[in-house]
C-alpha cells in the first residue's frame, strides 16, 4: 500500500519543480530590453477598415447577393495612403476607415489592388481625414528568430499589441491568388492575427499579416520586399505587378532521370520543368524536360531552391517576383544533353488572361441567357461551388480544363464556355436536366469565348433554330428562333432576370 | 440523360443476408405449396453459411482477413439450390443446413451470375435432397397484392416469414455489382440481412428472391423477380454462364422538345429516344449514328422517356434486351435523316474500358517489376480509398472512371494499368510519385492491357526503362541493370511468390 504512494509522490516532485519555477510573479523577472511598447507612436500610423461588399450569386449572376460587410486593418504608407490586404478590399462597393481617437469614418478609395500578390493601397479622402498620417516605413532586413510586435486598430478604437517571433521565410501560393510568394511566417502571435495587421520589430514594419492559424498561432506576412515593391510600382502611375513563373516544376533526385537527361554524376543542382503554360515567364522558350540550373546566377538545387542570402533556401519563384516586369533574367538550363544559356524577359498576365481565371473579383460575372439555357464561362469560382474539396465533387471534365489547363489559353479557345443548367420553361422542354456541359459550337461556329455565343446567335438569319453542341457525348440543344423572343421574355420576367446577357467587350 | 455511366455510380442501397420461403410443388408436381402450409417451405428454404476472403487489389498477391456470413436459399429443380450470389461471393467453404436438422451439408457453387446477384450451389452429398421439395417459379407479381418473404434474417434460427405487398416494378441497380441494372420488384414486406436469397411467393410460387434493400427508408425491399432468374437459368443450361447483355449504346430521353424533333427530321407525333454514342467494338458501332433516333425495339415502341410497355407495365426499353441471352439479335426501327430504318443488332457483354462492376472470385492480376506493382485499374481497386472513393481517388482515375468510353481512342486498348504500390528498395526510392498513376508507355510502347507490360519492360538490357504515364508530364526512369539485379531480392523480401499473375478468367 505504502509503495504506490512513494512512487507517486516521487513522479509529483520532479513534476512540480518546474511549475513552480513558471509560477513566479512577473514582475520578479528582469525585464526584456528587446520588447517595445510603441503603440502610443502608432496611433497616427493604424487605421480600422469597414468594406461593405457586393457579390453575385454564381448561379443565378444576374443577382446580387447580399451586402456583406467585413472589416479588416491597414497601416500607413503616406500622409493619406493606406496599405491592407487586397482580399480586405475585394468587391468593394464602399470602403471607409476610422483612425486613432476619432468617430467618424472616412471615405477611402482603392487606387491600386493586385490579388497575385494580396496588396492593395488605398488613398483616403484627404479634406475629411484631417492631420496627415505618420507613414511606417518596412524594413526588408531578415532578422531569424528577431521578436515581432504586431499593432492594429481594433473597431472599438484601441491600439491593441500583440507578440510573435519571426519564425522562418518560405515561399509559398498567395492566399489570393495561383502566385507563388515570399511569406514570412510569425510564431507564437497571441491573437487572430490576419487581415492586414502590422508585424514590426522596433516600429518598424517587417510585413503585414494576410493569413492566421489560430490552432498554431501561426501568422503569415507579406513580407516588406513585396510591400516596398508593390508601393514603388505605384509611384510612376502605371502599376504592372508582379513577376510570375510560367511553367511548373517538379524535384529532379532520381539518380535514373538525372542519368536519362545525360547528367553526369558531379552534376546534383537542377529541377525539372515539368509543364510549360502559355502565360508567364519563360512560357516561350522552357520546354518540358529541361532542367533548369540556375536562374539569375542562383544555383537551384532539385527542389527548385536556391541559397538566399537572407532567407536560406528558398524557392526560385521569389527571383522571379524579385524582378521588374520586362526585365531580363538569364536561366542556366539542361537541354538536349547539354548546358544553354537562356535570356527570359519577367513577365506576368491578368487573371482574365487565363483559360480559367483564379479569381474574378471587382466585376460582374459575365453570362448569357438564351431559351432558359444559362451560359456562363467557367471560372474556379463556379468550381468552388462544389464545396471544400471540389477536386473530388465538381464533374471531372471540367475540373481537368482547371487542373491542367487554366494558364493554357489560346487562340482556339481562350474560355471554357459552359451551359451551367436550364431554367425550365415550356421552349426547353426535354433539355430541363441538362448543365455543366462545355459548348463546342453554336449555330455551326466554334466558341473560343463567351462572347462568342453572341456573335453566334445571328449566324444562320433564315434558320429556323439555334443549334448548341457540347463536347463529349451529349445531346444537341435545339431552340426555335420563332418562339424566342416570346420565351425570352416570359424567362426574364418569371426568373426575375433585369438583363438576358452581360458579356464583357 | 440515360447512360449506365450515370446510372451506376452510387447507391443507396444495401445488400441483405438470406430469406426462407415457401414450399412450392416439386418439379414433379407432387406438393403444391400452397396447400401444404408452413412446415412444407422447411422442405425448401435452407440456411447458407459460407466462409468467405476478399482479395487485395493493391498489393494482388495477398489476401483480406476471412469474413463469415449467412444467408438463405431455395432448392429448384433439378436437385439446385438458388441463392444469391453476394451469400457465397469469394467463398472458400460453404455449408447448408436444413430447418429443424444439426447436420450441415457442405456446398459448393456451380454457377454464379455476379451481374444479376444469383448463384446456384450443388449439395455433394445428394441425400440431402431426399426429402426437400423444390420450388417452382412463378410470374412478375401485379402491383399491389400480398406477397411473402421466406428465409433465416440475423435474430433467430428459425425460418422466418413475412408478409407484404408489391410496391413497384421497376429497373435498377443491383448493388452486389454496384453497376448493372435489371428490373426488381420493390415490396414492404421485412427483408432484413439473412434474408438474402429466399424466396418471396405468391399463390404457392417463387415470383422472387428476397436480396437488397434501402439502407435509408423503412420497409423498402427488394426481390428479383422471376424474369430475371429465368434468364440466369437459361443462360446457365449449356454449362457456362454468359451474363446479360445490352447493345453498347448511350441515348438522350429528348423528344419531349418538338423542336429536336423536326431538326432531326422525325415525323410530328412520333416517340423515340435519341443515339448519343455507341461503344467501341459494340455490335451497334456500325449501325447507329449520332442524333439517330430509335423508335421501336423488336414490336415494343418506345416513348419519349425511354420506356416500353412490356408485362403491363411501363418499364424501360432495356428490358426487352434484358430478355436476350447473348448472341441472340433484336430489331431495331429508328430514324435518321428523316428516313425510317430497320436493322438487326446483336446483344452482346459490351464492357467499358473501364468496367464499372464490382469483380468477385477472380484472383486480381498484377505484375511486379523492380518493387513497381502494376494492376488493372478496377473497381475494386478504387475502392481501396474507402466509403468516399469517388472523391477521395487521385484526379486521373476519377476522370478515367466517369468518362474512359470518352477518353479512349485507342481501339486495341482493352484496359487500363495503374501502378498501385511501389515495394520500398534502393532500385526504387526515388519513385514514390508515381503510386496510382495511370501507365501509358514503356519506353514508347503503348501498354494496352496489363499484359502488354512484362514484354515491354523486358524490351532492354541495359540503359534505361522509361515510363510514362497518363496526365503526367514527368516519366519514372528506372537502371535496367539495376532493375533487373533488384528484382529477386524484392520479391523474396517481400514475400511475393510470383512476378506476374495474368490470368485472365472469364
Amino acid at each position: 500500500m505504502i509503495r504506490p504512494f512513494l512512487t507517486y509522490a516521487l513522479v509529483s516532485v520532479f513534476a512540480l519543480l518546474p511549475l513552480a519555477g513558471c509560477a513566479e510573479p512577473p514582475a520578479a523577472m528582469p525585464p526584456d530590453s528587446t520588447e517595445i511598447n510603441i503603440s502610443e507612436a502608432m496611433k497616427e500610423s493604424l487605421v480600422y477598415i469597414k468594406v461593405s461588399a457586393y457579390s453575385f450569386e454564381m448561379l443565378q449572376p444576374w443577382r446580387s447577393a447580399d451586402l456583406v460587410e467585413r472589416s479588416g486593418f491597414g497601416c500607413a504608407v503616406g500622409p493619406n495612403r493606406i496599405i491592407t490586404t487586397a482580399l480586405n478590399v475585394a468587391d468593394a462597393a464602399l470602403v471607409e476607415v476610422r483612425r486613432y481617437g476619432r468617430n467618424e469614418y472616412i471615405g477611402a478609395k482603392v487606387k491600386v489592388v493586385d490579388y497575385e500578390c494580396n496588396l492593395s493601397l488605398l488613398e483616403l479622402d484627404s479634406e475629411a481625414m484631417g492631420e496627415p498620417l505618420r507613414p511606417i516605413t518596412f524594413s526588408e532586413r531578415y532578422e531569424k528568430g528577431a521578436k515581432l510586435e504586431s499593432y492594429w486598430l481594433s473597431g472599438s478604437g484601441d491600439i491593441v499589441a500583440g507578440r510573435g517571433v519571426l519564425d522562418r521565410a518560405r515561399v509559398r501560393k498567395s492566399v489570393a491568388s495561383y502566385a507563388q510568394f515570399l511569406e514570412y511566417v510569425a510564431a507564437g502571435t497571441s491573437a487572430e492575427s490576419g487581415k492586414g495587421r502590422l508585424f514590426s520589430i522596433g516600429g518598424e514594419g517587417i510585413g503585414i499579416a494576410c493569413r492566421a492559424d489560430t490552432g498554431r498561432q501561426e501568422a503569415g506576412l507579406i513580407t516588406a520586399g513585396t510591400i516596398n515593391h508593390f508601393l514603388a510600382d505605384v509611384v510612376d502611375g502605371e502599376y504592372r505587378g508582379f513577376g510570375v513563373a510560367g511553367f511548373a516544376t517538379q524535384s529532379l533526385l532520381d539518380p535514373s532521370l538525372r542519368a536519362k537527361l545525360g547528367m553526369g554524376d558531379g552534376m546534383k543542382d537542377g529541377v525539372y520543368v515539368s509543364k510549360v503554360h502559355k502565360l508567364g515567364t519563360g512560357c516561350d522558350v522552357l520546354k518540358v524536360g529541361d532542367c533548369i540550373l540556375k536562374m539569375d546566377g542562383w544555383q537551384l538545387d532539385a527542389y527548385g531552391r536556391y541559397l538566399d542570402a537572407d532567407f536560406e533556401r528558398i524557392a526560385y519563384d521569389h527571383i522571379i517576383n524579385s524582378k521588374e516586369i520586362g526585365e531580363a533574367m538569364t536561366m542556366e538550363i539542361w537541354r538536349d544533353g547539354k548546358s544553354m544559356a537562356i535570356e527570359v524577359p519577367v513577365t506576368n498576365f491578368k487573371v482574365s488572361d487565363m483559360l480559367v481565371p483564379y479569381y474574378e473579383y471587382d466585376k460582374k460575372p459575365e453570362y448569357i441567357v438564351t431559351g432558359g439555357f444559362v451560359i456562363q464561362k467557367l471560372t474556379r469560382n463556379y468550381l468552388a461551388m462544389w464545396g471544400e474539396g471540389f477536386a473530388g465533387k465538381a464533374p471531372p471534365h471540367l475540373y481537368r480544363y482547371y487542373r491542367n489547363h487554366a494558364f493554357d489559353p489560346g487562340d482556339e479557345r481562350r474560355e471554357i464556355v459552359v451551359l451551367t443548367y436550364v431554367l425550365p420553361a415550356e421552349i426547353n422542354l426535354g433539355y430541363h436536366r441538362l448543365g455543366r456541359l462545355v459548348i463546342s459550337r453554336f449555330n455551326g461556329m466554334s466558341i473560343t469565348c463567351l462572347a462568342d455565343v453572341l456573335a453566334a446567335k445571328v449566324l444562320n438569319p433564315d434558320g429556323p433554330f439555334d443549334v448548341i453542341e457540347f463536347e463529349q457525348d451529349n445531346p444537341t440543344v435545339v431552340i426555335p428562333r420563332a418562339e424566342l423572343v416570346a420565351a425570352d421574355a416570359m424567362i426574364k420576367q418569371a426568373y426575375g432576370i433585369r438583363e438576358l446577357s452581360r458579356v464583357d467587350p | 440523360m440515360n447512360t449506365s455511366r450515370t446510372a451506376n455510380v452510387i447507391r443507396n442501397t444495401l445488400i441483405l443476408a438470406s430469406l426462407p420461403a415457401i414450399v412450392a410443388s416439386q418439379a414433379q408436381g407432387q406438393l403444391r405449396i400452397a396447400d401444404a402450409g408452413t412446415n412444407a417451405l422447411e422442405k425448401s428454404v435452407v440456411m447458407i453459411r459460407s466462409v468467405s476472403q476478399d482479395f487485395d487489389y493493391v498489393t494482388p498477391w495477398k489476401q483480406m482477413a476471412m469474413g463469415q456470413g449467412s444467408g438463405s436459399g431455395f432448392i429448384i429443380e433439378g436437385n439446385r439450390i438458388l441463392t444469391n450470389a453476394h451469400n457465397v461471393s469469394n467463398n472458400k467453404y460453404i455449408e447448408v443446413k436444413k430447418q429443424n436438422l444439426a447436420r450441415r451439408y457442405p456446398a459448393v457453387v456451380t454457377f454464379i451470375a455476379h451481374d444479376c446477384d444469383l448463384a446456384v450451389l450443388e449439395i455433394l452429398d445428394q441425400s440431402f435432397f431426399g426429402d426437400m421439395v423444390a420450388l417452382e417459379l412463378g410470374g412478375i407479381p401485379a402491383v399491389n397484392s400480398t406477397v411473402q418473404t421466406y428465409g433465416f434474417p440475423v435474430g433467430g434460427r428459425q425460418l422466418s416469414t413475412t408478409e407484404g405487398v408489391v410496391s413497384r416494378v421497376q429497373m435498377d441497380t443491383y448493388s452486389h455489382s454496384q453497376a448493372d441494372a435489371h428490373l426488381v420488384v420493390q415490396t414492404d414486406a421485412a427483408i432484413n440481412p439473412g434474408n438474402s436469397g429466399g424466396p418471396v411467393m405468391q399463390a404457392g410460387k417463387v415470383v422472387g428472391v428476397a436480396f437488397q434493400g434501402l439502407r435509408s427508408a423503412d420497409n423498402i425491399g427488394y426481390m428479383i423477380p422471376t424474369t430475371v432468374i429465368r434468364h440466369f437459368l437459361a443462360d446457365i443450361a449449356d454449362g457456362k454462364y454468359h451474363g446479360f447483355g445490352s447493345l453498347g449504346f448511350t441515348f438522350f430521353p429528348g423528344l419531349h422538345s418538338k423542336s429536336y424533333a423536326r431538326y432531326l427530321k422525325v415525323p410530328a407525333g412520333t416517340q423515340g429516344i435519341v443515339v448519343l454514342s455507341t461503344m467501341m467494338h459494340s455490335s451497334v458501332e456500325n449501325i447507329f449514328q449520332k442524333n439517330d433516333v430509335i423508335t421501336k425495339v423488336d414490336n415494343y415502341s418506345i416513348d419519349n422517356d425511354g420506356m416500353v410497355t412490356i408485362y403491363g407495365l411501363s418499364i424501360h426499353m432495356s428490358e426487352v434486351i434484358e430478355q436476350k441471352q447473348i448472341g441472340e439479335t433484336v430489331s431495331i426501327a429508328f430514324y435518321r435523316d428523316g428516313e425510317l430504318l430497320e436493322q438487326e443488332a446483336t446483344v452482346a457483354l459490351n464492357r467499358p474500358i473501364l468496367a464499372y462492376d464490382r469483380q468477385y472470385d477472380v484472383p486480381p492480376r498484377y505484375v511486379v517489376y523492380a518493387g513497381l506493382t502494376f494492376v488493372p485499374v478496377t473497381r475494386n481497386y478504387l475502392e481501396v480509398w474507402g466509403s468516399s472513393w469517388l472523391a477521395d481517388i487521385p484526379f486521373y482515375l476519377r476522370y478515367l472512371f466517369y468518362d474512359s468510353e470518352q477518353l479512349n481512342t485507342d481501339r486495341r486498348r482493352k484496359e487500363y494499368v495503374v501502378l498501385s504500390k511501389i515495394l520500398p528498395d534502393e532500385v526504387n526510392s526515388y519513385c514514390l510519385g508515381f503510386e496510382d498513376q495511370v501507365v501509358d508507355s514503356v519506353n514508347g510502347a503503348p501498354i494496352r492491357r496489363l499484359s502488354d507490360l512484362p514484354r515491354a519492360l523486358a524490351s532492354r538490357d541495359t540503359g534505361f526503362l522509361v515510363i510514362e504515364f497518363l496526365g503526367l508530364e514527368r516519366p519514372l526512369v528506372l537502371d535496367v541493370e539495376k532493375a533487373k539485379i533488384a528484382q529477386q531480392r524484392i520479391l523474396e523480401k517481400y514475400n511475393v511468390p510470383s512476378a506476374t499473375n495474368l490470368e485472365e478468367q472469364i
